[in-house]
């Protein structure tokens, strides 16, 4: 099982919503994968597997972080169904 | 549930707005006018916007603008307002705004299950056309009331 923070700016708006979308997808795939969810603050020192955040935070996070999901539409299970596969994919 | 947080006063019709700023302000008024959040939320969502962008421009041309819950969220509730004119907030998979949700999200959790609600409504085409139609804030309680009972 790999881990998975789903953070963002605010902590309790956003990710909320992002993580509920993020756990549909993960349910209706059986991805191997599991979300807890933070804002940055959670992010120094978190030891999990991959972070999911909106699109416009991964910038800020790529070298600091083993590896991060941005997602550009909250809703859009496609887009966020193809990212987590990308990530699957990209730790065989 | 998502119908306790939100009441007709805080929901909006075509409110008219040139810039992000100016949206973000006038859809949080009557947040702030019923005590729901302090004047100084509303600053830290604009602040937060100028240094961060538009963080909270969820999908396309719907913005949350919502700040960390110590910046003077009191009570959780969410505000709604339709734009008169589209305003670009400068995401550039979801401009132009359209519509504002207004989030005041405090520490206690009491909102999630709203959340879950609300993030529905997010998918459901039907919403949206309401959004863009309706001629009372009274038609969109009235959906929101009937989807969150039939547990759609």
């Amino acid at each position: 099982m790999y881990k998975a923070l789903v953070a963002c700016r605010a902590g309790m708006g956003s990710s909320i919503l992002l993580k509920i979308k993020v756990d549909q997808v993960i349910r209706e795939n059986n991805f191997p994968i599991e979300t807890e969810h933070g804002n940055l603050d959670s992010l120094i020192g978190y030891n999990g597997d991959l972070i999911v955040t909106m699109e416009d935070l991964t910038e800020e996070l790529s070298g600091k972080v083993k590896y991060a999901v941005g997602i550009r539409n909250i809703v859009d299970k496609v887009e966020i169904k193809h990212k987590l596969e990308e990530y699957l994919e990209s730790i065989k | 549930m998502l119908i306790e947080l939100i009441s007709e006063t805080l929901i909006q019709l075509d409110i008219e707005a040139k810039s992000p700023e100016e949206a973000i302000r006038q859809a949080a008024y009557p947040l702030v006018q019923e005590g729901m959040i302090e004047e100084r939320y509303v600053d830290g969502i604009i602040k937060a916007l100028n240094n961060f962008g538009p963080y909270f421009v969820l999908l396309p041309h719907v913005a949350l603008p919502h700040t960390r819950a110590e910046e003077g969220a009191v009570k959780n509730a969410i505000g709604i307002s339709t734009l008169k004119n589209p305003v670009n907030f400068g995401n550039e998979s979801n401009d132009p705004v359209k519509y504002l949700f207004t989030l005041s999200a405090t520490e206690n959790g009491s909102h999630l299950a709203a959340l879950a609600s609300l993030a529905e409504l997010f998918e459901d085409e039907s919403f949206f056309k309401l959004l863009e139609n309706a001629k009372s804030s009274k038609e969109i309680m009235e959906y929101i009331k009937k989807n969150e009972r039939s547990g759609k």
